[in-house]
């Protein structure tokens, strides 16, 4: 597979990196060891970056130069830009799939010609990568969908959803970290807050982080959602190594 | 103190945009005719970050509760303070209880107002421009209340004003820069995407500007990928959306063109209906 990423200029002041065409983990890897990689080397000429599938738009500070950057960025050694972090983080999200959270669910399962009981654990039993946040504040783009579980959007979004469903839309699932309207069948709800800016800047996930949803029964939803107010609630997270 | 009387169409409080946070899917928003929006601070002497109150269509009713002094930039409105009228484009004194009013705009659709020393507005993730989600309050209503931060200019001494081109509201040749997936379409449709004339649809907002005139145009979805303000994304069923301030941080469309910041701006000025064209430039080599 060909990793070497190709530049161009995005805008007056950015410059975008692209690697191959695909949605793959290891071309996702590439991505955030250089988001890493630049951020470190060249702090006082970005303002900042964003990270996706197999691209990195790069925000530069009024007054650089992007056609100098880029002349920058080819001449990055190729040892540093495969120097990769092989610690992730792994967390575990707590989801009540019982009927009053999980809106698509039977829908769903019909659909699939499954179980609900088996839409659970198909849900339950993968590791997800978060490959990057967008769309909403704090949402990540989770990959690792189990495909029998992959599921056409809703042909009529819903004016609102609640922020913690966990919901599929075509070949991906997510977690709705803010309320918003949209369009992906809902599953099952999470009790933990995803994104906050009230009292301080919290983002639960970041880009390269895994994730495995866990199932809880409503009582328990109640009782974290009881803790999370309190803020004594505290995601389950461990190293994983590659 | 500034009491809103009424919030009129569209009124935000904006400043040059909510930097440091787009890779956790936060908008960059800000004020989206930046060029109009710096000005009015800097007519006022204020940093140029300071919050601006971002006037749009139709303008609020503001009461002041204690003297201040204030600019107005960007679309032509024919502000009033105490039903005088106020120039645009220089610092006016405002009396304790004065009552400025906007009206509608002769030209333009957005209008800044500064306050000397900025507005003590709620600021989050280090701006003070509002988003839903992210901010308490998205818009500016009936009932709100500022107060101003104290400032340590001289009030009243300098009579600076600023002439404008009017060319910033009426060119309807806008500036692009080829955007990243702009060489994937065939020769045809590149050349009709900068030839056809363009319609500012209804739906706009700051989150994007509809565009319409593009026939027999399209371009495969992409795999979600960053984009800016500023980025033209052309859908598989051949609409064209200008992404504006509040845009999201990736998006799944091909993105055909990237506006520079001072068209941008400019587009910003335009209302529904106005009809415009793409003038592709090179980037700087």
């Amino acid at each position: 597979m060909n990793l070497e990423p190709t530049y161009q200029h995005f805008g007056e002041n950015g410059v975008l990196i692209n690697w191959s065409s695909k949605i793959d983990s290891l071309i996702n890897d590439e991505v955030l060891n250089m988001d890493r990689l630049i951020s470190k080397t060249f702090e006082s000429r970005i303002i900042e970056l964003v990270p996706s599938y197999q691209s990195l738009a790069v925000y530069l500070k009024e007054g650089e130069s992007a056609s100098n950057f880029i002349q920058l960025l080819k001449e990055l050694p190729v040892s540093e830009t495969i120097e990769s972090q092989n610690t992730k983080r792994l967390l575990t999200i707590p989801v009540c799939y019982d009927l009053q959270y999980a809106l698509d669910i039977e829908a769903l399962a019909l659909a699939n010609k499954i179980t609900v009981k088996k839409v659970i654990e198909l849900h339950t039993r993968e590791t997800y990568k978060v490959y990057f946040l967008g769309f909403l504040p704090g949402f990540p783009y989770l990959g690792g969908l189990n495909k029998s579980l992959s599921t056409p959007r809703k042909s009529t979004p819903r004016q609102n959803i609640e922020k913690g469903s966990v919901a599929i839309g075509g070949g991906q699932t997510g977690v709705y970290t803010v309320d918003s309207p949209g369009g992906w069948n809902v599953i099952g709800k999470s009790p933990i807050d995803f994104f906050s800016t009230e009292s301080r800047f919290r983002c639960l996930l970041k880009a390269g982080d895994l994730v495995r949803f866990h199932s809880i029964s409503t009582k328990t939803y109640k009782r974290i959602k009881t803790e999370v107010v309190a803020g004594t609630f505290k995601v389950e997270k461990e190293a994983y190594y590659d | 103190m500034i009491e809103v009387v009424s919030g009129g169409l569209y009124t935000s409080m904006q400043d040059l945009g909510r930097y440091g946070y787009r890779r956790y899917g936060v908008p960059l928003s800000g004020a989206m005719d930046s060029y109009s929006a710096r000005l009015a601070n800097q007519l006022i002497g204020n940093f140029e970050g300071e919050a601006v109150m971002e006037i749009t269509h139709i303008g609020p009713v503001l009461r002041f509760k204690n003297s201040t002094e204030i600019a107005i930039t960007g679309a032509g409105f024919v502000p009033t303070l105490n039903d005088v009228e106020v120039s645009l484009n220089t610092r006016t004194y405002v009396p304790k209880d004065g009552i400025l009013k906007f009206g509608l705009p002769g030209y333009g659709l957005r209008a800044y107002l500064s306050v000397l020393g900025g507005f003590n507005s709620e600021k989050k993730l280090g701006s003070y421009s509002q988003y839903f989600g992210i901010t308490k309050k998205e818009t500016i209503e009936k009932g709100d209340s500022f107060v101003l931060k104290p400032h340590k200019g001289k009030p009243h001494t300098a009579t600076a004003s600023f002439k404008v081109s009017k060319n910033h509201f009426s060119s309807n040749s806008i500036d692009v820069f080829a955007g990243p997936e702009f060489r994937l379409v065939s020769k045809s449709i590149q050349k009709k995407i900068l030839e056809t004339e363009l319609t500012i649809g209804s739906e706009s907002n700051r989150m994007a500007y509809i565009l319409k005139g593009w026939n027999g145009v399209s371009a495969q979805e992409i795999i979600t990928a960053p984009v800016q303000p500023g980025t033209v994304q052309l859908t598989p069923s051949g609409q064209c959306l200008v992404l504006m301030r509040d845009a999201q941080t990736t998006g799944g469309y091909a993105r055909i063109l990237q506006l520079t910041e001072s068209s941008i701006n400019s587009i910003s000025q335009k209302r529904a209906g106005t009809v415009l064209h793409f003038k592709l430039i090179d980037y700087p080599s």
